[in-house]
């Protein structure tokens, strides 16, 4: 195996001169060559399945030489993408964490696509409307598109169906309201870890996902969603959200109490230790091949509204491109989000497919059938909601994320915590309104 | 008395190395168990083992051609490092120059700088000298080694000068006198260094990361985080633990196979 890996390589590396010295020849035009980065964030072979996506493309056509280049995490690869542009080598194009667009649209980091767009005959909201509405606002920002959706998810309920039969609940009548979901839990958690209720990350990213799934199901909106100054971390909305968890974990006692991670989550669940858990979408496929008893997947229960926040990553344009450059990454981007590729890569990954007609087509259609969890998730794109984008997205995301953490470990109540979470928030945010909305008034 | 201080520093030291154990040894053991046990944790487990994780780390990854890069990439540091460090460290230690100390100490505030601070100003320059992606890039900025020149420095100067002015009475020049006697003598010195660099290179990501893209230019570090990174989904815990145990095997085998000699090195050299 190794053997073919290696032969592989350097077949690929005499063949790709060769390749690009036959065009010369017959084409008198190189082709274009550009990098897209990539980020693995969901477990497994992604890395190869990119690279094998990328060859097909090379292969399909004369004009682009794309190459992956692997980033590491999502934020790994904000950190390279931004030293490059910096360093007058932006890649061609990158698969971004969607909530990172707005920061890179405000430091000028990224260019807007609506010119390459316009160029193919189109207006860009044309464009737009052939993705599910629920991603456009962490893409399109001030009217202009950023970002093209590329792989998505929402946050998911999984329960055990056995365990739901031995605590006396009906698999098939999940719980979708908060008030029966602690009441689900509190049936299914059995004293001394043997069994708990309920689980969900709260570690760093998920944390702050699922409190604004929590606040947004509480009626709020957390922040603003079109302007990166503003968000409502002091608000009824967050501070019932928090108390909501507080109740799991520390009075009614159905979720273990500090800080689990997402792996811890999966192994209680897989164990049969764990009635239900919340977790990506982008984690079905994980789950679908390692548990071994009965599950099925639920909406997020409401409280005063159903809602699911989007995740995943869009592809954006990395300023400081040639003409060129941005042609050849435009051709590249619309292969990677055809109906075709995009189908195959949420077949692939667990991720949903932001391009709605990929769903029409008939291999898309059978996989749907065959796994109703993944049509739940597709189903509750209804209730989507956008994803926390804010001027320094992540160290705003913490002030309340640490709050929560603390929370979990019952060291503040929901008082203090959306008290504390505000006052940090706003520091971190000063110098952003400083300029941009006070400015306005003075 | 004697004795029994021995015996409380034995049981401290095998203390502590069992604490260090514990993470290699459940590496061993998660590598060797197949799918997504749910008793991962455990140091013990029943069974079933099989290299399957083995099997599927090395297939997700181009490993040859990552450990061929990673070994060029440290051993390519190292090389130049030994030059260098060395002639500095000399200097330092034995020349008489204007502003010499002033010199070292302003040296030594590099060790303060931590690294990522340098990401963007060391990529525009690897840019402007054409080595952005490629795997001298990736060595440049490790050619001189503050930490290196430090400890080489100290090494020269716990040479008794008796040795230079016998081998200089004796018709010796300096050439001769560093390759026939100081660096024989500093060889202590200069292995612990390689040890801490090799260590160093090795193990490092961000700034391989950051200097390369290219998939042939991958080291091993950067290669093994491309299959075993799971942020939303849980990880397979046996083929990371089993692409790990393949990231860290040949540092590890080097180790215990000069176990002594690296051991006598840092009592000499005086890192402990």
């Amino acid at each position: 195996m190794t053997e073919i890996t290696r032969r592989t390589a350097l077949g690929a590396a005499i063949a790709i001169p060769a390749a690009a010295a036959m065009t010369r020849t017959a084409f008198a035009a190189d082709p274009v060559e550009i990098d897209l980065f990539f980020p693995v964030p969901v477990q497994g072979k992604l890395a190869d399945k990119m690279k094998e996506l990328i060859d097909r493309f090379n292969g399909q056509q004369q004009a682009v030489k794309a190459t992956a280049v692997y980033t590491g995490s999502y934020d790994d690869t904000s950190l390279k993408t931004r030293a490059a542009i910096k360093a007058g080598k932006p890649p061609g194009a990158v698969i971004m964490s969607a909530n990172f667009v707005r920061e890179y649209v405000i430091n000028g980091d990224v260019d807007p696509f609506d010119p390459i767009i316009e160029k193919d005959g189109k207006t860009a909201s044309d464009y737009f409307s052939l993705f599910w509405p629920a991603l456009k606002p962490n893409a399109v920002i001030d009217g202009k598109v950023y970002g093209i959706p590329y792989q998505n998810s929402t946050p998911l309920m999984y329960y055990n169906v056995a365990a739901f039969q031995d605590a006396g609940l009906d698999p098939d009548k999940p719980p979708t309201t908060w008030a029966e979901w602690i009441e689900a839990a509190k049936k299914l958690t059995k004293p001394g870890g043997e069994r708990w209720g309920i689980m969900f990350p709260g570690t760093y990213d998920y944390c702050g996902w699922l409190t604004s799934a929590f606040v947004m199901q509480n009626g709020g909106q957390y922040y603003n969603h079109d302007y990166g100054g503003e968000i409502y971390y002091n608000a009824p909305s967050t501070q019932g959200a928090l108390a909501m968890v507080d109740t799991l974990v520390n009075k009614a006692k159905v979720m273990p109490p500090g800080v689990s991670d997402a792996n811890a989550c999966t192994g209680a669940f897989f164990a049969g230790r764990l009635g239900m858990m919340l977790l990506s979408t982008g984690s079905l496929s994980f789950v679908r091949d390692n548990m071994k008893q009965p599950y099925k997947v639920a909406f997020l229960p409401k409280s005063v509204r159903n809602a699911a926040p989007i995740g995943g990553a869009s592809l954006l344009l990395p300023k400081g491109n040639s003409p060129e450059r941005q042609a050849a990454a435009w051709t590249l981007i619309n292969w990677l989000v055809s109906p075709e590729i995009a189908g195959e890569w949420s077949r692939f990954t667990g991720y949903f497919s932001p391009r709605k007609a990929a769903y029409d087509l008939p291999d898309m259609q059978k996989f749907m059938a065959d796994h109703p969890d993944a049509k739940i998730a597709l189903d509750q794109l209804k209730y989507a909601v956008p994803w926390f984008d804010t001027f320094n997205t992540v160290a705003v995301r913490k002030a309340m994320e640490d709050q929560v953490q603390a929370i979990l470990s019952a060291k503040v109540t929901p008082a203090d915590a959306v008290v504390a979470a505000q006052k940090a928030a706003d520091d971190l945010l000063r110098p952003y309104v400083s300029e941009t909305a006070l400015k306005a008034v003075g | 008395m004697r004795a029994r201080g021995r015996r409380l520093a034995l049981i401290a030291a095998s203390g502590a190395a069992l604490i260090w154990a514990v993470p290699f040894a459940w590496m061993a053991v998660a590598a060797l168990r197949p799918g997504v046990p749910p008793d991962i944790a455990s140091l013990t487990p029943s069974g079933p083992f099989d290299l399957s994780n083995f099997r599927e780390a090395w297939t997700s990854g181009s490993f040859p051609l990552w450990y061929l890069n990673t070994f060029a990439m440290c051993g390519g540091i190292l090389a130049v490092q030994l030059v260098t460090v060395s002639m500095a460290g000399y200097a330092f230690a034995r020349l008489q120059f204007p502003g010499r100390d002033w010199l070292f100490s302003a040296f030594l505030l590099q060790l303060l700088l931590i690294p990522p601070l340098l990401i963007v100003p060391n990529l525009a320059t690897l840019v402007s000298l054409h080595l952005y992606d490629k795997l001298l890039g990736i060595m440049a900025p490790y050619f001189a080694s503050a930490f290196g020149v430090f400890l080489m420095r100290q090494t020269f100067r716990s040479i008794p000068r008796d040795f230079e002015e016998a081998a200089m009475l004796d018709g010796a020049g300096i050439a001769t006198l560093i390759r026939h006697v100081l660096l024989p003598l500093a060889r202590p010195g200069l292995v612990a260094f390689a040890i801490v660099s090799l260590t160093a290179h090795w193990n490092e990501f961000l700034w391989p990361l950051m200097a390369v893209s290219s998939p042939r230019n991958q080291v091993l570090t950067v290669g093994l985080a491309s299959f075993t990174s799971g942020q939303e989904a849980g990880s397979a815990w046996g083929v990371v633990a089993a692409g790990t145990v393949l990231v860290a095997a040949p540092l590890l085998l080097l180790f215990l196979a000069f176990q002594r000699r690296f051991v006598s090195s840092f009592v000499f050299s005086g890192i402990k």
